[in-house]
């Protein structure tokens, strides 16, 4: 008769745990190397000269510039501050802020090794429409509103 | 016991080409680089610490029945609601969590779900006030419930592409 399987101990259910992060551990460096790497080069002025052509295109833009864009949620909003006392619409700002948390160009292949193509693909391309689709449609209710 | 296999080691090996162009063309940069390195790493290690104990705390006492029935295929609103409070209690940079969500799909974790997970990542607790300071209130609230809306929709549309086996 098939003897039934043991649970872990907690000794085992630890080393499998520290043996997952070991294993992910040249995605992260590599992650982590191209996120310093971005930020040595581009700067925040660099990223607001980039907006100014109209509602739509701002949006594309801020959803560009927020998917490359990389590190603490935190700096996205004191960059989008100076976006919009740049003039920058909220349109734009609110799609760059949405966009430098939920997407991230510099893990996409981070994103592959682990999930695979087509999950990261179709679910990156999900979050850049729903990117787009939340911040227009938070501006517009918010206008309906007041 | 699992076999260890390092992920993603040609994107390392790419990264470190870039690193060498730098030091090649531009070194002067290679400091600031390295400090800009050594300060991400000092703001998720804490994070890594917390995600080593969940994982293990997961697999101690979730077995894979038990991630079939709260987070599999027939999990339900149950699992969507669990997908979303995680994501939303969720810290640190998306990446850092991968691997607790690759080993709990191993475990029976519908897609659908990890897609809801990492999309209501972008409600973020603790940057609220940096958000109503910049926005106002009522858009806050407004564009944290549109997230949550489209948390759910982009689960439900992988799950549906996944089920049709859309996904080329």
């Amino acid at each position: 008769m098939k003897k039934p399987k043991q649970p872990p101990s907690l000794r085992q259910a630890f080393l499998k745990a520290v043996l997952g992060f070991v294993s992910m551990l040249p995605m992260v460096i590599a992650v982590t190397g191209l996120v310093a790497l971005f930020k040595s080069y581009v700067t925040p002025e660099m990223l607001s000269r980039l907006f100014g052509h109209g509602r739509a295109a701002d949006i594309a833009i801020g959803t560009l510039t927020g998917a490359v864009s990389s590190g603490n949620g935190a700096l996205s909003y004191v960059i989008g501050e100076g976006l919009l006392d740049h003039g920058v619409s909220v349109y734009a700002v609110s799609a760059f802020v949405l966009a430098w948390v939920t997407l991230g160009f510099v893990q996409l292949p981070a994103e592959v090794s682990v999930f695979g193509l087509r999950f990261t693909v179709w679910r990156n391309l999900l979050t850049l429409l729903s990117t787009v689709a939340v911040s227009y449609l938070a501006v517009v209710t918010s206008e309906i509103l007041a | 016991m699992k076999q260890l296999q390092f992920k993603g080691l040609r994107f390392l090996f790419v990264v470190l080409l870039l690193f060498l162009g730098v030091l090649l063309f531009d070194a002067q940069k290679l400091p600031q680089m390295g400090a800009e390195f050594i300060s991400i790493w000092a703001k998720i290690l804490p994070i890594f610490a917390l995600i080593i104990l969940l994982t293990t705390l997961i697999h101690y006492f979730l077995k894979p029945k038990h991630i079939v029935k709260h987070l599999g295929e027939e999990s339900g609103a149950v699992g969507v609601v669990y997908a979303v409070l995680g994501g939303i209690l969720s810290h640190g940079p998306m990446y850092v969590w991968y691997g607790m969500l690759e080993e709990m799909r191993e475990h029976g974790l519908k897609e659908g779900l990890i897609a809801t997970f990492l999309y209501a990542r972008a409600v973020k607790l603790p940057l609220l006030p940096f958000m109503i300071g910049l926005f106002g209130l009522t858009f806050t609230v407004l564009m944290n419930l549109y997230i949550l809306l489209f948390a759910l929709l982009q689960g439900k549309i992988i799950d549906r592409v996944i089920k049709k086996d859309i996904l080329p």
